[in-house]
């Protein structure tokens, strides 16, 4: 068996392009560490505060609002001086990245959420859709992803190319880590998510980098969805257009079904190594048709899943994390080991991944720092439920310093393997009085919600 | 009777996103009738011997009109008299009178307008009507009441106007105003969202200031939220706007009025559901804020667990994007 120095060096080499920039401080902290849930708690924590100070500094010299925010907030680059005082630096709630205007200001409005200086874009629309601004931007080399809530509002978060490609490399590093040994680049991968290469809702986009690790990849919505297509399909808007939208949405999906189970069919009496990624929801609706169908699979050691963005399966139903697995060991034959859900969220580029062993999802702690808020919005302890927040020092242009409105218990350590780092525990929920979002679950509305039944 | 150019000018047709969202919400109203027409006969009047509404007495005297006092009588766009809003009608000029006009700053005048309506005035679906009337009785629903303090704006020279948009809103506003009849719930399912709501904005030191007059203290306390300032809005709180759905306008548009009298025909009962929910609403927040020890220790403690504040975001045009 490779040793994970090794196995890691193989997956440097195949994502190369997406390696953090030489001389930074996340070079040292992302890239340099081989493994990222096994750094020594006392290096790690230099790092982290290195990696997150550096990036605190780059924004309060070079984006107006948050310096402006944080002056609000007196907090300046002076007050940090340890990991404790990160704590205190001002947090954006994540609402922020949904209060846009549209038209010609949703063009301004970007321009002046992002840091640093911007290159010249131009927008030929009279009257600019969303769709068109992000073209627009995409042409000048920034890449506006975006993700919803059930009620159609997006968020939306600018990425310069450097802050995508962190995003990227920490998503596939952390993966093929806690996947070790699994991984090869000569595998078969299947994406359950829109393709990336066509798209920007970042359901999807952030794991462009699996056409890199991976030989040959698969998509599963191999077409463009745009933010109008995504407000007809998940029921924000009225009329015949968005019926006949739907209704094709819900035929593709069918079609998309089969497809998977051939693609299963093709591989099963092979070497291959086949791995799934993305929306849960959509493997569930394969399982469910080969249980109707009576029929199994037994990929064993050679089959892996990286699922991510939520687990509700119907309108009304969510599914435990744990029963997934069951159902994929049962109906794929997959091994429990490397049935992993990974979470992430559109403002941010940490990546948690369950770890193999007990799948409590494991933060990559040298560069990104997980914080627990009480009611008030203070920093709990260890153990305490509350809102999910996080420091971010991978984002380059836009502040990732942000309050979620997820729910979650961070504890100090796993208590199941023995990784030295912070973890959160394995299911994730809205806090009271959010809006139910996740990538997964755009999908699954977007596909039409009975496909699994 | 006005003319193409006064319709045209006081934006008296319904905006392109509004006319949209209106024959959007007309068709989904169609079909959620068309499929429960059963239910609609059931529920289109309450049963006499069920719960009903009692309209709540008006909480404030009104000063008379006397004919010296100073009013502002403008022909200038946002200051003009527009549909169901006439700010030289003698009950609004008394009122605005009586809340300080001509001798509080505009700042100062508009807080007092949006504190009187906000407060003082309570949610009632009914059909449209003059000003006059509204501040008489003492309630109306949310567009009634914006226009109130669009007219006691326009009244004391302060220019004012209507922002109107579709919206989602938190689940406690759902459960109070949606949920509680079992037609507004389908059809407002069958959207994903509410097709018109507003709130007023008045131009204070050369700005344009939010008034979401809405709910009242007790309303908010209900729903968990803080109670809101003039100046704060309703979006991001507890509303949430349809991307492109923000309107700015001078007038009520045309149409709105006639819409909301063929559903008060069609479904008076539905309306007097919410009605009822609104009032127990408010008994609901009393409890709340006098549990809390009033308004202000209610609102500390609400806006702290609002959470954070979200940085002001100001937007300054940038040379590198470029409009071709």
């Amino acid at each position: 068996m490779t040793d994970l120095n090794s196995y890691i060096a193989k997956l440097d080499k195949a994502i190369e392009k997406y390696i953090p920039s030489k001389n930074t401080p996340l070079y040292e902290s992302l890239y340099k560490p081989k493994d990222l849930y096994r750094i020594p708690l006392d290096d790690a924590k230099k790092m982290q505060l290195k990696t997150i100070k550096h990036s605190f500094i780059h924004h309060y010299n070079n984006n107006k609002f948050y310096h402006n925010f944080c002056e609000e907030h007196s907090f300046s680059p002076e007050d940090i001086k340890t990991n404790e005082d990160l704590d205190k630096i001002p947090l954006i709630p994540d609402k922020f990245f949904k209060d846009y205007p549209d038209g010609k200001e949703f063009a301004t409005w970007l321009a002046n959420i992002y840091t640093g200086d911007l290159p010249k874009i131009v927008i030929k629309q009279k009257k600019p859709t969303y769709d068109d601004v992000i073209d627009a931007f995409n042409r000048a080399g920034i890449i506006v992803t975006y993700s919803s809530g059930t009620g159609g509002r997006h968020t939306f978060v600018p990425r310069d190319k450097r802050t995508f490609l962190n995003s990227e490399y920490i998503l596939a590093k952390s993966f093929v880590t806690m996947m070790y040994p699994f991984w090869k680049y000569d595998s078969y991968g299947y994406l359950l998510m829109p393709n990336p290469r066509k798209n920007f809702i970042y359901a999807g986009k952030a794991v462009e980098v699996y056409f890199d690790a991976v030989k040959d990849v698969d998509v599963a919505i191999d077409r463009r969805v745009t933010t109008e297509l995504i407000s007809m399909t998940m029921g924000g808007a009225g009329g015949i257009k968005s019926k006949f939208v739907r209704y094709f949405a819900y035929k593709k999906s069918k079609k998309m079904i089969d497809d998977i189970i051939a693609w299963l069919e093709k591989h099963e009496n092979t070497d291959h190594k086949i791995t799934f990624v993305g929306a849960p929801y959509i493997l569930y609706a394969v399982m469910e048709k080969l249980k109707k169908q009576g029929r199994t699979f037994n990929f064993g050691e050679r089959g892996g899943v990286g699922t991510g963005g939520g687990w509700k399966i119907h309108e009304h139903k969510r599914m435990p994390v744990s029963d997934f697995r069951k159902e994929v060991q049962n109906v794929l034959g997959f091994k429990d080991k490397y049935i992993l859900d990974i979470y992430g969220m559109v403002e941010g580029n940490g990546w948690m991944v369950h770890c193999p062993e007990g799948h409590y999802l494991h933060v990559p702690y040298s560069f990104y720092k997980p914080l627990v808020l009480d009611d008030e919005f203070k920093p709990a302890d260890y153990g305490e439920w509350g809102r999910f927040a996080f420091l971010d020092g991978a984002a380059q242009s836009y502040p990732g310093f942000i309050v979620t409105g997820d729910r979650v218990r961070l504890l100090r350590r796993c208590p199941v393997c023995d990784r030295p780092g912070p973890v959160l525990e394995p299911e994730v929920k809205r806090a009271k009085g959010e809006d139910v979002r996740g990538c997964a679950e755009e999908v699954r509305k977007m596909l039409s919600s009975d496909l699994g039944s | 009777m006005l003319s193409v150019r006064e319709i045209k000018e006081k934006q008296l047709i319904p905006q392109r996103p509004q006319l949209k969202m209106m024959i959007g919400g007309g068709l989904a109203l169609s079909k959620t009738l068309l499929v429960s027409l059963g239910e609609l006969k059931k529920l289109r009047k309450i049963p006499s011997n069920s719960e009903r509404y009692n309209r709540p007495n008006r909480t404030y005297d009104l000063k008379k009109y006397e004919s010296t006092m100073k009013s502002f009588m403008s022909h200038e766009k946002y200051l003009r008299p527009t549909l169901w809003c006439d700010p030289t009608e003698p009950e609004v000029i008394a009122l605005a009178h009586q809340l300080g006009a001509y001798q509080k700053s505009d700042r100062e005048f508009a807080e007092a307008a949006f504190e009187f309506v906000k407060e003082k005035m309570t949610l009632e679906i009914l059909p449209f009507n003059p000003v006059s009337e509204t501040i008489k009785r003492g309630t109306g629903t949310c567009i009634h009441l914006i226009s109130v303090f669009i007219a006691l704006c326009r009244a004391a020279g302060i220019k004012a106007r209507y922002k109107m948009f579709a919206m989602n809103m938190i689940q406690a506003w759902y459960d109070t105003t949606v949920n509680v009849d079992p037609l507004i719930k389908k059809w407002y399912d069958s959207m994903g969202y509410f097709m018109i709501e507003g709130e007023g904005e008045a131009y204070i030191d050369g700005k344009w200031m939010v008034a979401h007059v809405g709910p009242r203290a007790e309303r908010q306390a209900a729903g968990g939220i803080p109670v809101t300032k003039f100046g704060e809005d309703s979006l991001g709180n507890w509303f949430f706007a349809i991307p492109g759905s923000i309107m700015y306008m001078e007038s009520i548009p045309i149409g709105l009025g006639g819409a909301l009298r063929f559903l008060n025909k069609l479904a008076p009962g539905s309306m007097e559901r919410v009605n009822i929910s609104v009032q127990k609403q408010i008994e609901r927040g009393k409890k709340i804020i006098s549990q809390a020890g009033g308004i202000e220790p209610y609102n500390l403690t609400a806006r702290k667990k609002k959470g954070p504040s979200t940085p002001e975001l100001e937007l300054r045009g940038k040379e590198q994007i470029v409009f071709e």
